[in-house]
Order: structure tokens, then sequence, then C-alpha cells
């Protein structure tokens, strides 16, 4: 990346959600407490600048759970080194966000 | 399958979800439909309970849904040039055009009500500016009839010089049957014949003749639609007023009538038949050819008395009773101004220098934004105020004037300050909302520092300090420039706006 993108901290907390295995948008609302308002508009954002990506769920997957798929997220290369800049100007972003791995794609 | 009994809930914020899908450009709506109904229904096995109905958890679904529309708008904004040069001006863009809507809400009620649509477009008597009305000088006010039957026929048959046309009215309750027979009380006038020919209107001669001892009556246009079902054959027909047998010979515009009394019929009948002893009021025109040096709109003349004597008459010029709505804005409008220092300080705070300096055309963008705020102002609180005096057409004219004077200087003086507030408000370089709002200071310590709120804009130029207590030191509001080296706490001002 050629720029840093500097990101607010609304976005960085967004992003550090993301990396942090809350991979759909209700659950980076869950964990956040953004309103939906707030986080899908930020997650278009920061997937147009290519700091997460985003994929449809396998439609088998939900045939067989009995529920639509889902648009799960995930941090592209550029968003892993934003986040780690991110991390430097907003020290206290992994303690509001703890680590949570147990969402797979 | 079994229906939960949340479905027209479910079903509802579908619908939102739908609805808010229009404002998402085209290539990618279905997508973007997918994602958020996909989210809804997992939003809705989280929240909402299998059976019954928690209207807790709905409104926390509904909020969910309600994000959608801030979600499909910013996908919007971000698909144009243009449109996104309007988010960075978002606020006040929105300010605005809520206004517009507003105005276009208050003008639409305006031609959808009878009466203010009326009001707005005031009927044309013929030669107004000679037509007076007479009645007697102990009359406080035009409320009250005051001249008799006697006494206008009196004047009708004596030659005269001053006026070349008389006419009588009076104005009682009487009963009639309506459409579908029952009996209803209504306001009728019994006018001889020559009234309306002397307001301008000049009624089909064989229509307004009186048919073996029926005589002809005109119905206003609300009293047609009210009782008679808007029906047009009710023209020709006879009806029963009283115990007196007329027949609908035509009918009234709306908003014709300006003359004192709220009428809703009028029976002409000839002068011969108006009985002595009937009290009402009379409208006389001058003639062309009369001249008297210090004519106002009202004036007093002698004139003779049934029983020979004379007596003072006030002739009050009709001419005001044409007037539209606006000089009644327009001084309510005034009145607004002499009262809104009284309710609000009006300067709009000390702004002093930007480190940067302001361009001339960030100022004028400031000033414009205000101007237009004032100029949309104006006739919403034109259009409203016609609106809240002409609700129902049975509100008298003289209380709809008292109605539009009161809400028209309300609206004004309220709308006046909210538009100094909102200007006080707002950041004078991008013109959004302050946020943010902290407390500073103590009251304790107000004679050493100062104690008020601080907001700050979110595109990080600048800090408005409001004291709490004016005092000498800080009289007013202080709007506070920031230099560029806070733009790192200012996400959105260095690179593509997130919040």
């Amino acid at each position: 990346m050629a720029t840093e993108t500097k990101l607010s901290h609304t976005a960085a907390m967004i992003l550090q959600t993301v990396n942090a295995g809350y991979i759909y948008g209700f659950s980076v609302m869950e964990m956040t407490g953004l309103p939906s308002g707030t986080v899908y508009p930020a997650m278009r954002r920061l997937e147009r600048d290519a700091l997460i990506r985003s994929h449809w769920e396998e439609q088998s997957i939900a045939d067989e759970e009995q529920r639509p798929p889902r648009k799960y997220y995930k941090l592209t290369p550029a968003g892993k080194v934003t986040l780690e800049a991110s991390r430097k100007r907003y020290p206290l972003l992994a303690k509001l966000v703890p680590e949570h791995q147990e969402e797979q794609v | 399958m079994k229906l939960r009994t949340s479905l027209p809930c479910h079903l509802a914020e579908l619908c939102m979800i739908r609805c808010a899908s229009w404002l998402v450009p085209r290539e990618q709506r279905q997508a973007w439909l997918m994602e958020w109904n996909a989210e809804l229904w997992h939003v809705r096995e989280l929240c909402t309970p299998q059976k019954g109905v928690s209207w807790q958890a709905e409104r926390e679904v509904a909020e969910f849904c309600w994000g959608a529309f801030q979600d499909a708008r910013c996908l919007r904004q971000a698909d144009g040039n243009g449109i996104a040069r309007v988010a960075v001006m978002g606020s006040a863009m929105r300010c605005l055009f809520s206004m517009m809507v507003l105005l276009a809400a208050s003008y639409g009620a305006a031609l959808l009500l009878p009466g203010a649509f009326v009001a707005m477009h005031p009927p044309k008597y013929k030669d107004v500016g000679h037509l007076v009305l007479i009645q007697s000088t102990m009359a406080a006010s035009d409320t009250s009839a005051t001249i008799s039957g006697e006494q206008y026929n009196t004047w009708k048959s004596r030659p005269r010089k001053l006026f070349d046309g008389f006419a009588f009215y009076q104005v009682m309750l009487r009963s009639l049957p309506d459409a579908q027979g029952k009996i209803v009380k209504e306001s009728v006038a019994v006018a001889s014949p020559d009234l309306f020919r002397l307001l301008g209107v000049n009624p089909d001669d064989a229509a307004v003749q009186s048919r073996d001892g029926v005589l002809p009556m005109l119905v206003s246009s609300s009293l047609w639609h009210r009782r008679f079902g808007g029906d047009p054959a009710i023209v020709g027909r006879e009806i029963a007023i009283g115990s007196d047998r007329v027949r609908v010979a035509g009918l009234v515009p709306e908003g014709f009538w300006r003359l004192p009394g709220k009428v809703d019929a009028w029976v002409l009948t000839p002068d011969d038949a108006i009985p002595p002893d009937a009290v009402g009021y009379v409208v006389g025109r001058v003639s062309a050819a009369a001249k008297y040096p210090g004519w106002t709109n009202s004036w007093e003349m002698t004139a003779p008395l049934p029983n020979g004597n004379t007596g003072e008459f006030l002739c009050v010029n009709l001419s005001d009773r044409m007037r539209g709505p606006q000089g009644l804005f327009l001084f309510a409008v005034i009145l607004a101004c002499l009262a809104l220092p009284a309710t609000t300080s009006l300067p709009l705070g000390e702004y002093r220098g930007a480190p940067r300096g302001l361009s001339w055309g960030t100022r004028l963008r400031r000033w414009s934004f205000l101007g237009s705020k004032l100029g949309l102002l104006l006739p919403i609180v034109y259009f409203a105020s016609l609106d809240l005096a002409h609700l129902t057409t049975s509100i008298d004219p003289i209380k709809s004037e008292y109605i539009q004077l009161l809400a028209a200087f309300s609206l004004c003086l309220f709308g006046l300050r909210w538009v100094l507030r909102d200007q006080r408000e707002r950041c004078p370089v991008c013109l959004r909302t302050l946020t943010n709002p902290a407390r500073v200071g103590h009251p304790s310590r107000n004679f050493l520092a100062w104690n008020g709120t601080e907001l700050i804009c979110t595109g990080g130029h600048g800090l408005l300090h409001v004291p709490e207590i004016e005092t000498s030191w800080f009289s007013t509001q202080r709007w506070l420039y920031l230099d560029p080296s806070w733009e790192i706490l200012f996400a959105e001002s260095a690179s593509a706006s997130y919040f």
C-alpha cells in the first residue's frame, strides 16, 4: 500500500473486531455495541479501501442448517498492516476487542 | 410448517429493507438485499422468541432494519461524485431539504384545504372601491346587524344622489332538509334581489325570479357538498325552509362571500316582502359621480330615519374585506421580528481569525445558508398559518384571521429563533452541526475562569465555547479555529470519510 489509510477510532475498532474473528455484520454489531447504520456502511468502506474482503457462504452449508447463506468478511494483508498502524495510534484497541477464534469460515 | 405470531412484524421489516434497497445503485442492489435479508433472518432468530411476540425484541429488530437505510444511503452517496459532494455538506443539505419538504407539505395542504385555497385567491367584487357596508355608528363592530328592514326600505324608496344602489340581507338560522330528508339547521340569509348584482355577479334573471310565490335560493358550494352530496340535480328543486318553500336557483362559489355573517344560503326576497322589524346589514354602492373630499375607508353620514328624523351612520368600504392574507402575514412577521430579541440573542457569536484564512467562497456559503433558511422559513410560515386558519370550512372568516395572525406570529417567532440557534450551532467552515457537547468549568469559578459547554466539529475545523453565564469578558459564544496540527485526531478530514 503506497499510502497508509488513516482510520477513525470506530473504523479501527471494526477492523480489529473482524480480525478477532467476528466475521459477519451482526456479530461485529454485538461485539462493538455499534448500531447497524454505522457498522454496515463502515464495512463497505473498509472493503472499498481493500482492507477487508467479503465472500458468500456455500449455499449447501446454509441449506443444511435451513437458513439463508451469510456474507463473511476477512482482513486482507493491507488491512492487517493498517490494523497494526491503528493499534499503535489507538493503544486500547486490543483491550476493547479481545481475540475470538471460534468463528471459522 | 407453523407460522410464527410475529410474522407480520417480520413482513414489515422485510418491507423496510426492500424500501431501503431502492436507494442502492441497481448493480449492487441484489447482493445488498441478499446480505440484509440474511442478516435479518439471523437477528430475528437470536433476538425474538419462538412463540409469542416480544415488543422489546421487535423494537430492537426494527432499529436494526433502520440501519439499512443509512447503509443504502452511504452506498448511494459513494456512487457518484456529485452526490459525494452533497454528502460533505450533508448536515446543511439535509436541513435545507427538510425545510423544502415542509414547504411542499404546507403548500400542498393549502391547495387541498378549500378555505386556504380560497384565502389565497380572494374573490373580486365589481367596483369594490365604491361598495360600502352601512351600519349604525352605535355599533361597536360589524359582527352585529344594526339596520332594520323598515330603514332599508325608507332609503330605497327615497331619491338619492350619493348612492346608486342598495341591498339588504339578514342572517338567521333556519331549518332545511338535506339530501336524506333529515332536517338540519343552517345559516340562511334573507337577501334583497339586488345583493348579488351589487357585488358584481349577474345571475340568470329567469332563474332568480320567484315563480308562483316560491322564492329563489342560492346555496353556497360548501352547503351543496355538505348537505346535498354535490348533487347537480338539486338546482331547480323546491325545498322547505322552515314553513316557506324555496327553489334552489344556483350555487355560489366557495369563498365568494366576504360580507359580515357566515351564510350558507341566500333566499332572494323582494324588498317589499322584507319584514320591517328584520334587522340586518345594508350594502350600498356609492355613485361614481358622487364626490366627497376626505373620503377614507370609513366615513360617517347623516341619513333619514323612518320616523322622519335623521341619524348618524357609518359607511365602511368593502376593500378591506377583499384583501388577501398577505397583509396579515406581513404584520405577523414584523411583530415576530420585534419580539425576537426578547427570546434569543441576535448575534451569531464571535468568529476570530482562522489560522488558514477562510476563503470568500466559504464565507459566502455560510451566509447563503442562513439566507436560504430564512427564505424557506417565511413561505413555510405563510402556508402553515393559512392551513391552520382554514382547517375546516366551519371557521368564521373573522376567527380565521385571528387564528392566522396568531399562528403566523408564533411560527415565525419560533422559526426565526430556531434559524439563529441552528446557525450558531454549526461549523462556519463545513456547516455541519457541532456535536459532542462537553461541560467545561465550574459555576463557582465563574469569576476567575469560564464555565459552559464546548462543542466540536467532527471535521476538525474547530471548537465552539458557549458560556453558561454571560459575563463582561465572555458575553457571547466563541468559535476557536483549529490549525492543521489537530487533523490527526480527525481521521475523516485526512482521508475518505468513514463517519
